[in-house]
């Protein structure tokens, strides 16, 4: 085949190429067409009516006609205030009050003072500065703990998911006995369903003595009282980090590892020659030729974080929310199509400014 | 002497690390097949026991009620069915769509080529959450029955990383194949479906794989489209729905033995095709 297509490059092919050049243009744009009818059903048009739902008060599986309610949904989402607490005084003498216990001062409780007019704010979180307590109230304190919790998890378990992967890939890279088992064990946990190995560590985190982390970490006298892991609101958060990185770390090392494996040997071998220690070569040599995998490692890791539901909803169902899974509730439980859109869009937004924020910073670029 | 006994000690540390760490990776899945094999006044035992003994006596009892429960559990079975449906054809169409594109953009010259990329790959980042309420309605409003709802909604993820992951293997392939194709007289398709197809054969099967398994773990448009059809559910939506048929107390028991039976095939496939799981997914990843 290659000799006769060296036979033929000598002929003259003028006139053929243009013809065939756009023979060839035509049946790109053929072959495209079903990916981009496919893409257009499924993620731009309802994307667009996503947007479009955001600004009504559409309710799902209901006959009322939708209203436009303009931005109501994205201001009773976002609306946030923060109010410092006057110190609490006594009724009587009017003098400030304090805990007996600990001989804190006393505040008036947030309710007291977040404005009511024209919608209610509740707290979501007090906290001090200068010796003033504030409260950040909100209209939707259960989004903004979303946001937050969803922050919280995703930046600290990726966090964690990079460092430990980057030593687990360090390990794997040496050859011993049973590396091919290992990378195998590896791959297990990611392949997994994470509804499967959510419910498996739901049973693991269980509350009293029948739960073997509680077993685990009263043995090792770590703790002298069972937890409730998944109740707590203490510890929610930092239980789907633990699980998140079960899941996910031994990926995390095998996408690392595919990269470390990419960096010739030799290179080690002259620094080895140039008397460079192991953590020197680490430094100077490993990490600055694997950061490309990295950077993509850490982009997709925590884009995927991000946009978590089935660990929050099958773990925490409704006690504590993801970005995600708040917008699932509103609009299964709630029926409230118009205000989930609204999350759904504030979640796109979310994520896209990290996206942004990720190929500015670690400078992505394509290598074609 | 000295460096031989740190070479031991190092020897050591580096076995006891691996140690550690495939203790962590396995302890989960030991524990649910543990549990597994417990009864329910076994697992409401405190402290837990870490194989399964008898209450009153402490001796090793292994009861396998759990599996045989799941044997006769319909909805479980129903649900692997419908996993399997809806996995396998949209990996199937994944594959022809999604390598029609890549055949486009791997190898052939057009115009608005680099746009096209730019949106594919800017659509494997597409968090699916943000279309739920435009697809859900859309499905709604039309009365398409979950299953080809699924379907057609896990293409939204599972096509653009096709369609990315192709790409990149019909780049690498050699282009004077496809030239002396065309020289034969075999028009572009005939070249594709003759010369390239056999050769991307490995890359389908990579690429088939983790679209296979992506659709087979999907779980909030399951969730979610099958709330009102509950006998489409697939099998992650079945396993964190499961409720006990008897006692109010979720059936832990049945659920760590659905998980097993889940896990194992899932532990086979990535057996065999471990190299290849990794390959296809540097292959997307790291190279992408």
């Amino acid at each position: 085949m290659t000799t006769e297509a060296a036979a033929v490059d000598k002929k003259p092919k003028k006139e053929g190429t243009s013809d065939l050049a756009k023979q060839e243009q035509r049946l790109a744009y053929l072959l495209l067409v079903p990916t981009l009818i496919v893409l257009v059903l499924i993620a731009f048009y309802p994307l667009g009516s996503v947007f479009v739902y955001s600004l009504t008060d559409r309710k799902f599986a209901s006959g009322e006609e939708p209203t436009f309610v303009g931005l109501e949904n994205y201001k009773n989402l976002l609306s946030m205030t923060i109010v410092e607490l006057p110190p609490a005084l006594d009724d009587v003498t009017g003098e400030r009050l304090f805990d007996e216990e600990t001989g804190e001062p006393k505040f008036v409780i947030p309710v007291e003072v977040l404005p009511r007019e024209p919608k209610r704010y509740r707290a979501v979180t007090t906290f001090d500065l200068f010796g003033n307590r504030y409260v950040l109230g909100a209209t939707d304190p259960n989004f903004i703990l979303a946001v937050r919790d969803t922050l919280i998890y995703s930046v600290i378990s990726v966090t964690l998911e990079l460092i430990l992967g980057m030593g687990i890939a360090l390990l794997v890279n040496f050859s011993f006995p049973g590396r091919g088992m290992m990378r195998v064990l590896m791959l297990v946990p990611w392949a997994i369903p994470t509804a499967v190995s959510s419910r498996i560590w739901q049973w693991m985190f269980a509350s009293t003595r029948a739960g073997v982390i509680n077993v685990i970490l009263l043995n090792l006298g770590i703790i002298d009282q069972p937890v409730a892991w998944l109740v707590n609101e203490t510890f929610q958060i930092p239980a789907m980090i633990v699980i998140d990185v079960w899941k996910t770390t031994p990926f995390m090392a095998l996408l690392l590892l595919a990269g470390l494996q990419l960096i010739p040997s030799d290179i080690y071998e002259a620094a080895d020659v140039d008397g460079a220690g192991k953590i020197r070569q680490f430094i100077s040599l490993t990490l600055p030729l694997l950061m490309p995998t990295i950077a993509v490692a850490l982009v997709f890791r925590t884009l995927d974080a991000l946009r978590v539901f089935d660990l929050f909803q099958i773990v925490l169902a409704q006690s504590r929310y993801s970005m995600a899974s708040y917008a699932y509730y509103e609009l299964l439980n709630g029926q409230r199509m118009g205000y989930s859109s609204a999350v759904s869009v504030l979640i796109l937004i979310i994520i896209a400014v990290f996206a942004v924020m990720y190929i500015r910073l670690l400078g992505v670029t394509e290598d074609d | 002497m000295t460096s031989t006994t740190t070479d031991i000690l190092r020897k050591i540390v580096f076995y006891l690390l691996i140690a550690g760490m495939a203790l962590w990776l396995v302890f989960p899945f030991y524990w649910a097949f543990n549990s597994s094999l417990k009864n329910e006044n076994q697992l409401a035992m405190t402290p837990a026991t870490f194989i399964p003994r008898s209450p009153v006596t402490g001796e090793i009892s292994i009861t396998w009620i759990n599996y045989q429960a799941l044997v006769q559990n319909e909805a479980f079975l129903r649900g692997i069915v419908n996993s399997a449906i809806v996995a396998t054809t949209t990996t199937a169409l994944a594959l022809v769509i999604g390598s029609f594109a890549a055949f486009a953009l791997g190898k052939l010259r057009f115009k608005g080529k680099t746009p096209s990329l730019y949106l594919i790959l800017s659509m494997t980042m597409f968090p699916a959450v943000a279309v739920l309420t435009g697809l859900y309605a859309i499905i709604n409003a039309l009365g398409i029955p979950a299953i080809p709802s699924m379907i057609l909604t896990y293409l939204l993820f599972v096509l653009p990383f096709t369609a990315w992951v192709m790409t990149a293997f019909f780049k690498g392939l050699p282009m004077d194949l496809l030239q002396a194709a065309q020289v034969d007289g075999a028009t572009p398709f005939q070249s594709f479906r003759l010369v390239l197809l056999p050769l991307t054969a490995p890359a389908l099967v990579t690429t088939g794989l983790l679209a296979f398994i992506a659709a087979w773990n999907e779980y909030l448009f399951a969730l979610t489209f099958t709330t009102i059809e509950p006998k489409a559910r697939t099998v992650p939506v079945v396993i964190a729905l499961f409720s006990g048929t008897v006692s109010r107390q979720e059936p832990f028991g049945e659920i760590m033995a659905a998980s097993i039976v889940v896990t194992i095939p899932l532990l086979i496939l990535v057996l065999i095709f471990q190299r290849r799981i990794v390959a296809g997914l540097t292959a997307g990843a790291v190279k992408g």
